[in-house]
């Protein structure tokens, strides 16, 4: 049972995004923040019932193999035939209709490769299994995720015009009419009604939408924006510009209005922003009140007319209003969560190194499909004597080979550097310091680091697992210093670190804390009195034992001078089961040696 | 007698052949990254600079440059049909098609995408034959296709290692080899490596970098009436493609003669023994190992006069290509905040000042 688009409730700002696309597929697609059971494939399926009939609908599940994304040698008909018969993928079945993807951050980094190429150029090219081949692939991609599950990778959403974030919380009278809405169907006439007409309207403003207008200052607003906000790349000024035209043609109007760049603004530059505006503001303000301000840099092309000023202002700041909580939960800013983390490469022996091909039972794994057919092709000539079966290609079980690979997953370092205290600044720089030096004499290897400070109440992801020495160094130089240490926070953001390299199949892992060991903030809200040492010890020791059954490695850095250590970090790299450097003036160069396995 | 080889019938059957691709958005339109559309023009000028690698943000057109440079490219001889895109074989070839009437073809600008297998680039046993006449015979793959053009990789640094392994091999030696199920090939595969990719996405092996000839990095443009422009023309090649690339189709020809004049040229140019010491100097100051620096240098900036109607290098010429000559070849501190272009401007300043004095005295 499915509802229509008209039926379904909430969710208003991905149905807007969504009409959006449908009249304007120069958008490319949406990608809708949403949490688990919000409806998200519901309104997906609707979406494309707006669409004419026989409009394609294709699901790409988070498990898609690169075969079936791509497409390649259909094995059975091709052996089948004697000719190779080819199958279509995911992507190129979608072509003319709707993508849906559901989990765009779960999806496999390689599935995300050719759903991006797919985007940009809009064609499939298969280079595999002996075959070539070029297949049309242009789609509209609806794609949800949950935040919760981690981040979508940026190359992609970057290629997506639309992005809602997540919707505020849902009213109580608007899940009384959810739930009222499930109970009520099959539809009534009305919804039927309204879906006509919605299918109506989208078409009436795909014909209008080239001959809509929008003026050089508006375009020029809307750049200053991106600009503002600190948006990278070039692409969303297209989709801006692109998304303001599109909702003018919705609404029938000739012209682009401030409404329409509003839209725009929050649908495709504001989830772009890596930068929070609301501190220009009030210097701008300033600047107007002040009048020789005005003139600061008169030769400065880049400076705004004072009428521009104004637009952009007026954008920003309707933009703003509805920010969800924070720029940081915005996912291009979205580097320092305190927990989460992609899920994203799932998926484990089959990948790596295709080695070699071994006899095997295909079921679960890779055929190598040439091997396969050298190993039947000598015997055609017996079998076809013995069984009279004409041309085709006769292949038996013991002919099947299957695909071993060797996976180089690497070894994940996790970092954790106390960011409190006086001794902070140093740490920080001799940290960054070792993890650009790992990161770069790790390439061979495949190794990643992750990177987590703490200080005041909670320790900060800063880093994701990443190879990108610089997503490291930005993510470092971003960092406050001093307050308070709470090192459990810390050890427990390393340890579900952990578990989601090991779940996405990097065995090894090796965390490194950069402490003297003092903790001093407990995990759990400080009741009425503060917490004693002892109970905050027995937390680090839980947490530590913890790691250390998990099978983590650990050195522990020890970085307060000598006269001032009573032996906490000893007492801590002891509960790990790991290592105890003592290096208080610790320099890059030995904490990369410390850190790497003899 | 083995018949001659061939593309496989699934690429003939007009059923299957790709559908008209969408047309390139035109070189000579894309607004600004100069380093990037100069490094590229320049390898075509002169392949033995030995390619480009782009580095930088998403959404700077880096792939729609690449796809655009095949558009200005001149057309070469090749005997027609000749799977390797050869001008002359020698007889007996089994590869080479029965007669020897050339053709002539757009230089060949060939994508390598993500997921390739390496029977695919390599070129393998062509399935078919195997199947219906139980046969091996060789199908060539992509670097076959690539020969006396370029190869084109983007996000290269999603691609597996031991395929970029295998790329490099082949671009080094101009050959590639071809050992496995029981077939021995080799066939010439002398291509432009062409690599993009996006910092974020993960560094690049130093080893990898080394071998590309010149390092252009590319960043979002931040002044608006550029980007304003970007918006405008993107917007009008989107809405009619044809009317679009009519519109720049002088300026697209202008390009293509300039680029036709300046291979003729480039051979000719003369690099003065000064410019020649400058280069050397410049590479010492910086500490770069080995000679390959120099000689890019010295390829590139010559290259960049021909590509300007001048038949003698200069200094300039020198300082113009420093940074992407030599950026990715600088000895790496984890500590140094410096960003690598500045580092070779500097020097560049510095080696620069020290032959005007030289020259004065």
């Amino acid at each position: 049972m499915t509802l229509s688009f008209a039926e379904i409730v909430g969710m208003d700002v991905a149905k807007q995004a969504l009409l959006l696309l449908a009249v304007n597929p120069a958008l490319a697609g949406v990608a809708i923040a949403a949490p688990v059971g919000s409806g998200k494939s519901t309104l997906a399926r609707a979406f494309a019932a707006l669409l004419p009939a026989g409009t394609p609908f294709v699901e790409l599940p988070v498990g898609a193999t690169e075969d079936s994304v791509l497409g390649g040698l259909d094995l059975e008909a091709t052996l089948a035939t004697g000719r190779r018969v080819i199958a279509r993928g995911l992507l190129a079945r979608a072509h003319g209709g709707v993508l849906y993807a559901d989990g765009l951050n779960l999806l496999d980094e390689r599935a995300i490769a050719h759903l991006i190429s797919a985007l940009s150029d809009g064609v499939v090219r298969v280079e595999r299994d002996g075959l070539s081949e070029v297949h049309p692939a242009r789609f509209l991609l609806v794609g949800t995720y949950d935040p919760v599950e981690g981040e979508v990778r940026r190359g992609l959403l970057d290629r997506i015009g639309l992005i809602v974030p997540v919707p505020p919380q849902t009213g109580e009278r608007e899940r009384a009419e959810v739930v009222r809405r499930n109970l009520a169907h099959p539809p009534n006439g009305d919804a039927e009604d309204e879906t006509t007409m919605l299918r109506a309207m989208i078409a009436d403003a795909r014909e209008h939408l080239p001959t809509v207008h929008i003026a050089e200052e508006q375009m020029q607003a809307l750049v200053q924006t991106a600009l503002s906000l600190g948006v990278e790349g070039n692409r969303a000024d297209v989709f801006a510009v692109q998304a303001a035209l599109a909702k003018a043609a919705l609404d029938g109007r000739e012209a682009v209005d401030d409404d329409d760049l509003k839209l725009a603004v929050r649908l495709v530059l504001l989830p772009r922003a890596t930068r929070v505006p609301a501190q220009e503001a009030p210097e701008r303000r300033e600047r107007e009140t002040t009048p020789h301000a005005q003139g600061d840099q008169p030769g400065d092309p880049n400076a705004p007319n004072p009428a521009q000023a104004t637009l952009e202002e007026l954008l920003l700041e309707a933009a703003t209003v509805d920010l969800p909580a924070g720029l940081l939960d915005l996912p291009f800013a979205g580097k320092r969560r305190s927990h989460g983390g992609s899920r994203g490469a799932a998926l484990s022996s089959r990948r790596g190194r295709f080695v070699r091909a071994v006899a095997g039972d295909p079921r679960g794994q890779r055929i190598a499909l040439l091997p396969t057919l050298i190993a039947a092709a000598p015997w055609q000539k017996v079998r076809r004597a013995e069984r009279n079966v004409g041309a085709c290609l006769d292949v038996r079980r013991e002919d099947i080979r299957v695909k071993r690979f060797r996976d180089k997953a690497g070894t994940l370092y996790i970092f954790v550097v106390d960011a409190s205290g006086s001794m902070a600044i140093n740490r920080m720089r001799e940290a960054k310091g070792a993890v650009v030096r790992l990161l770069q004499d790790a390439y061979v290897h495949r190794d990643q680091v992750g990177l987590i400070a703490f200080r005041g109440q909670q320790a900060q992801v800063l880093l994701e697992p990443s190879q990108s020495v610089e997503r490291a160094k930005r993510a470092l130089d971003v960092l406050p210093t001093g307050g308070g240490t709470p090192l459990a926070s810390a050890l427990l953001a390393a340890w579900r670190m952990a578990q989601q390299a090991r779940a996405r199949g990097i065995a090894q892992v090796t965390l490194v804390l950069m402490t003297d060991g003092r903790g001093n903030v407990p995990l759990r809200a400080a009741p009425a009195a503060p917490p004693s040492r002892a109970e905050i010890q027995a937390e680090l020791q839980q947490i530590a034992t913890c790691i250390r059954a998990e099978g983590i490695q650990a050195v522990v850095i020890d970085t307060q001078v000598n006269y001032l250590s009573q032996g906490e970090a000893a007492r801590l790299a002891a509960w790990l089961g790991g290592r105890y450097v003592y290096l208080p003036n610790a320099k890059a160069a030995q904490i990369a040696m410390a850190v790497a396995p003899r | 007698m083995p018949k001659p080889i061939v593309t496989s019938p699934a690429r003939q059957n007009g059923k299957l052949a790709p559908p008209a691709p969408m047309p390139n958005y035109p070189f000579t339109a894309i607004v600004g990254q100069e380093e990037m559309k100069l490094c590229l023009l320049l390898n075509v000028i002169d392949p033995r600079i030995g390619g480009v690698m782009i580095m930088g943000h998403r959404g700077t057109g880096k792939s729609t440059a690449v796809r655009a440079l095949a558009d200005v490219l001149p057309k070469i001889s090749r005997i027609a049909g000749d799977p390797f895109n050869r001008e002359v074989v020698e007889e007996g070839d089994p590869f080479a098609p029965p007669h020897r009437k050339h053709e002539r073809i757009p230089v060949p600008v060939v994508d390598l995408p993500l997921g390739a297998t390496e029977d695919r680039v390599c070129g393998t046993i062509d399935i078919e034959a195997a199947l219906t006449q139980g046969v091996k015979r060789f199908e060539p793959g992509l670097l076959a296709r690539a020969n006396r053009g370029f190869l084109y990789i983007d996000e290269v640094n999603l691609l597996d290692d031991h395929l970029v392994d295998v790329l490099l091999d082949v671009a080094a030696s101009g050959w590639n080899v071809v050992e496995r199920e029981g077939i021995s090939v080799r066939h010439p595969a002398r291509f432009v490596l062409v690599g993009s990719g996006n910092p974020e996405e993960g560094e690049l092996r130093p080893q990898l970098l080394d071998r590309f000839g010149l390092h252009a990095r590319i960043t979002t443009i931040t002044d608006v009436a550029q980007r304003m422009e970007i918006v405008r023309r993107r917007r009008a090649f989107d809405a009619d493609p044809l009317a679009f690339l009519a519109a720049w189709e002088p300026q697209q020809r202008a390009l293509r003669r300039r680029i036709v004049a300046a291979q003729k040229r480039v051979a000719h140019v003369e690099m003065p023994d000064d410019v020649l010491m400058c280069a050397a100097r410049l590479c010492m100051q910086l500490g770069v190992d080995g000679h390959r620096g120099e000689l890019t240098l010295a390829r590139a900036a010559c290259a960049l006069a021909a590509f300007e109607g001048r038949g003698r290098a200069t200094l300039d010429d020198l300082r113009r290509v420093a940074v992407p000559a030599l950026r990715h070849r600088l000895r790496r501190d984890p500590l140094e905040t410096t960003d690598a272009g500045e580092r070779v401007l500097q020097a560049m300043e510095k080696t620069l000042g020290a032959e005007a004095r030289s020259g004065s005295l």
